[in-house]
């Protein structure tokens, strides 16, 4: 854990202008066994300090891969000097952002560093239980992995603050061969925020997964490719979690509503159909501890839950300190930087499309001729809401049953138009938490949904 | 400079008095400078003073890594400790290696010392540029940057490796808005060592910027065909990636699903695709000059004459599976131009789509790739026509490269990449029905 070593560093703040002064440490590690081989054994951390200060509308950024007081000083000077450098060289000549109440916030979860020999012998179990149990795979691969990052802000008005997020995951990939020899590969993650203990106790909960992992591959060998077309399907709750994440969470950060995204002339228009409500959640979801919470934002801002959409009416965005204050709402945290060598950007948190309530078996009975998508790899979208998500497990749904796995496709539409086709969502809902979001710098983020029954291009022969 | 070189003794000294008989190290200084401007407006200046170490030990044929951006002695001594104690918890495996010696040298690469004030000037030019030649453009972000890297290599084999880098980035977001009208985001890109040209004419920043605005007028296409798409050469860089990722990189040779794994030597692809990876070439500005198992970095031919020539395997995978390390690292492909104009592939295209951008979901090991075409044309009787949106693209990584049409003359390179463009056949295009 960070020791504070720059509590004393406020009074170097310059006058007239906002500071943030951020100290921190982000911890990695890795555990690659690639068919019992060991590939990837590694522990790594970077840490340093950074200031960012605002004149005028212009920000100046520093950092130095050094933690101690000279480098605060170091930073604060630079940063201060690139601020006033671009306003007078590119004056915006704009007022001062409005101040936050000051406050406090504490240290929300310590971070444990195990010894790496803890890793390894889980991850050697997992996979000799694998190579024994399933031996018609056609290879394997089981990987450790961890985050975390450790903060420490001072900003000249909001909140200051100590915030940790440890998160920690083994993802478990299958290959196998389809009845023409064709590969075909499945993975599933497993683990969640937190330390090690926290998410793993014995290999021997992790069978019942991998059963589940190993049943789906061995229905993906008799895959078949998926028609072409626009067709109606059950999205899973990973694949509607995606579409929370990408095809409406990015277009409504307002630094890309800014940049002319779709939900810009949109805002308090129908965008979805009645049954769809999507909020980011700050910490705490549904009750219960959101996947990945964030307590506090590096502009200082205590973070409380953005509602996007509400019973299908565009509401709001996600907004930093300056677009907060453009769209005239109040900030509620969404300004993240990945590393201490990166600048707070307009980040989502845990985005969800809210569960409703048709069961599942029932949305799978109501199809005559469509498809049941269950994983994604990866999905990506664009300003205007236009999507696509690669798909490697799902099933043919022919009068209300499910039929045969798929093969790998993709599927894609426009979000605003696609979630207004939304008639059933289902009561139960799936969180993902793994997976990094990419927008100039990365950033661990949860997404999650309940299953959707809609209308979708899906990609295919 | 000094400093650098102080940390690396001290890094040899920790490894010596561990008596660790195999190891490899890095040790690096890295300086970021870089100005952003968003919405058309300046609006960040960064500084950015970074360090890494990076450490691989193999006591008793065993693997641990480690690394740093402290460079104390007690980081130093932690990090070579936290390597050490990897290691002795892993498998051993006679597999793992580093290059016997090579001869010592010190490598420059690309331009070390910025010229900020040009910077800001060419910036601010480029900006202006856009605002008067394509007043429909609106650009969301513009970044541009100068890093420099100093870095030293040394293994336990007594090879070490000084290298200088540096060069100046260009990356726009832009779409173009007419009234209600948005287009898509579309990129452009450029690396380079000297700031001689203006940015709106390197690369394709002026033919991206151009097409962008004619995509304000897109359409949904309607119906399905299987045929021509013309891959752009943004397109042929993202697709060859796939195709060495997918068929040659270490994991799929390790792990023998690569659908490759018995084809060196044989005709994979079109007899008149060649491609290199070469990051030495005189339009590609790559920091790599040698490779972390500690070869010096060479040319190396991926595919000649159609022939797969060489796979993308570190030395670890390569003498798990019996073949050849590769020569160098990196992904700066360089794809041999063919003896048609672009102009000519169009007019021999009777149905097919120009394709400026992909948004695909990651190809499977079977190379089969299906996205959303972005930024693209639909070509009719040989001519470049509507631009359409919501349309896929489904087709096989491994059926492509053999079915191909034509290979441009012209090439583009972006400072990390030289492609043509190409007319492949065989791909099923779809629209909304």
């Amino acid at each position: 854990m960070l020791e504070d070593l720059i509590a004393g560093k406020k009074s170097l703040f310059a006058d007239g202008v906002h500071t943030e002064l951020r100290a921190q440490e982000n911890r990695y590690r890795n555990v690659t066994l690639v068919q019992g081989n060991l590939m990837g054994n590694s522990r790594s951390e970077t840490s340093g300090i950074c200031a960012r200060v605002c004149k005028n509308g212009v920000f100046g950024f520093s950092s130095m891969a050094e933690y101690s007081a000279s480098a605060a000083e170091a930073v604060l000077k630079a940063a201060t000097n690139n601020a006033l450098f671009l306003n007078q060289r590119a004056p915006k000549n704009k007022p001062a952002i409005p101040k936050l109440p000051a406050g406090t916030v504490p240290v929300n979860r310590v971070i444990v560093d195990n010894e790496q020999k803890k890793y390894i012998d889980f991850c050697k179990e997992l996979d000799d239980y694998i190579a024994k149990t399933y031996p018609k795979l056609t290879s394997r691969t089981v990987v450790y992995t961890e985050d975390s990052m450790d903060k420490i802000l001072y900003t000249s008005d909001g909140h200051d603050g100590h915030t940790t997020s440890p998160r920690c995951y083994i993802y478990v990939i299958m290959n196998s061969e389809t009845l023409d020899g064709t590969p075909i590969e499945l993975y599933d993650v497993f683990g969640g925020a937190g330390n090690f203990d926290d998410n793993f106790g014995t290999v021997e909960k992790l069978y019942p997964k991998l059963e589940a992992l190993y049943k789906k591959v061995m229905d993906k060998r008799a895959g078949v490719y998926a028609e072409a077309g626009y067709k109606t399907v059950i999205l899973g709750g990973i694949l509607s979690g995606m579409l929370a994440h990408e095809a409406v969470g990015h277009t409504v950060e307002a630094d890309l509503v800014l940049g002319g995204s779709v939900a810009g002339p949109n805002l308090n228009k129908r965008v979805a159909s009645d049954l769809v409500t999507l909020v980011d959640f700050a910490h705490t979801a549904l009750g219960k501890p959101a996947p990945l919470p964030v307590y506090l934002d590096d502009e200082g801002t205590p973070a409380e839950d953005a509602v996007i959409i509400e019973n299908g009416i565009l509401k709001g965005y996600m907004n930093n300190r300056e677009t907060a204050e453009l769209y005239g709402v109040k900030p509620v945290g969404n300004a993240r930087g990945f590393e201490f060598s990166d600048e707070p950007l307009i980040r989502m948190r845990n985005t969800t499309i809210l569960p409703g309530k048709d069961k599942l078996e029932e949305m799978i009975a109501s199809v005559e001729d469509g498809y049941y998508l269950l994983d994604t790899g990866n999905g990506q979208a664009d300003l205007t809401g236009e999507f696509m998500f690669g798909v490697n497990m799902g099933y043919e749904i022919k009068n209300g049953k499910l039929g045969r796995a798929i093969l790998d496709t993709t599927v894609s539409g426009v979000a605003f138009d696609m979630l207004k086709t939304v008639d059933m969502v289902s009561d139960e809902m799936v969180w993902s938490s793994s997976g990094f979001c990419g927008k100039k710098q990365a950033m661990p983020v949860g997404m999650g949904g309940p299953a959707l029954r809609c209308k979708i291009m899906m990609g295919g022969r | 400079m000094e400093e650098l070189r102080c940390v690396a003794q001290k890094v040899q000294e920790e490894i010596k008095n561990a008596g660790i008989e195999k190891a490899r190290f890095s040790v690096e200084e890295k300086e970021t400078q870089e100005f952003s401007m968003e919405n058309g407006e300046f609006s960040l200046y960064r500084t950015l003073f970074d360090k890494d170490l990076s450490v691989t030990v193999f006591p008793n044929q065993k693997k641990g890594s480690g690394s740093t951006n402290k460079l104390d002695d007690a980081s130093i001594k932690a990090v070579v400790e936290g390597a050490l104690a990897s290691a002795e918890s892993a498998v051993p495996d006679e597999a793992y290696d580093i290059a016997p010696k090579q001869e010592n040298q010190a490598f420059e690469a690309g331009t070390y010392e910025p010229d900020m004030d040009l910077l800001f000037a060419r910036t601010k030019e480029l900006a202006e540029d856009i605002k008067k030649e394509f007043p429909k453009i609106q650009v969301m972000l513009m970044m541009v940057s100068h890093e420099k890297n100093h870095e030293i290599y040394w293994n336990t084999n007594g090879t070490e490796f000084e290298r200088f880098y540096g060069c100046y980035n260009l990356m726009i977001e832009f779409s173009a808005n007419e009234g209600d009208k948005t287009t898509s985001l579309a990129y452009a890109s450029v690396r380079t060592a000297t700031l001689e040209q203006p940015f709106i004419e390197m690369a394709a920043v002026k033919r991206k910027l151009a097409d962008t605005v004619k995509q304000l007028d897109v359409k949904p296409m309607e119906g399905k065909f299987t045929g021509t798409v013309v891959l752009m050469p943004e397109c042929v860089d993202e697709f060859l990636g796939y195709i060495c990722s997918n068929f040659t990189s270490d994991s799929v040779i390790l792990e023998k699903t690569s659908i490759w794994l018995d084809k060196l030597g044989e005709q994979v692809a079109d007899p008149r695709v060649s491609v290199t990876f070469d990051p030495m070439h005189e339009q590609i500005i790559s920091r790599e000059r040698y490779t972390y198992d500690g070869f010096v970095s060479e040319p190396e031919d991926f595919i000649k004459d159609g022939v797969l020539s060489s796979f993308k395997t570190s030395l670890y995978v390569a003498n798990k599976s019996g073949v050849k390390p590769a020569k160098n690292t990196s992904y700066c492909m360089v794809m041999q131009p063919g003896d048609t104009s672009f102009e000519d592939i169009i007019k021999n295209t009777k149905q097919g789509l120009l394709l400026g951008g992909f948004s695909g979901g990651q190809p499977g090991t079977n190379g089969e790739i299906s996205g959303v075409a972005k930024n693209s044309f639909l070509i009719e009787d040989g001519k470049i026509t509507t631009a359409v949106n919501e349309v896929m693209i489904t087709g096989n990584l491994a059926d492509m490269i053999q079915n191909v049409v034509a290979i441009s003359k012209e090439t583009l390179s972006e400072g990390t990449s030289v492609m043509p463009y190409v007319a492949v056949d065989g791909v099923v295009v779809s629209g909304k029905e």
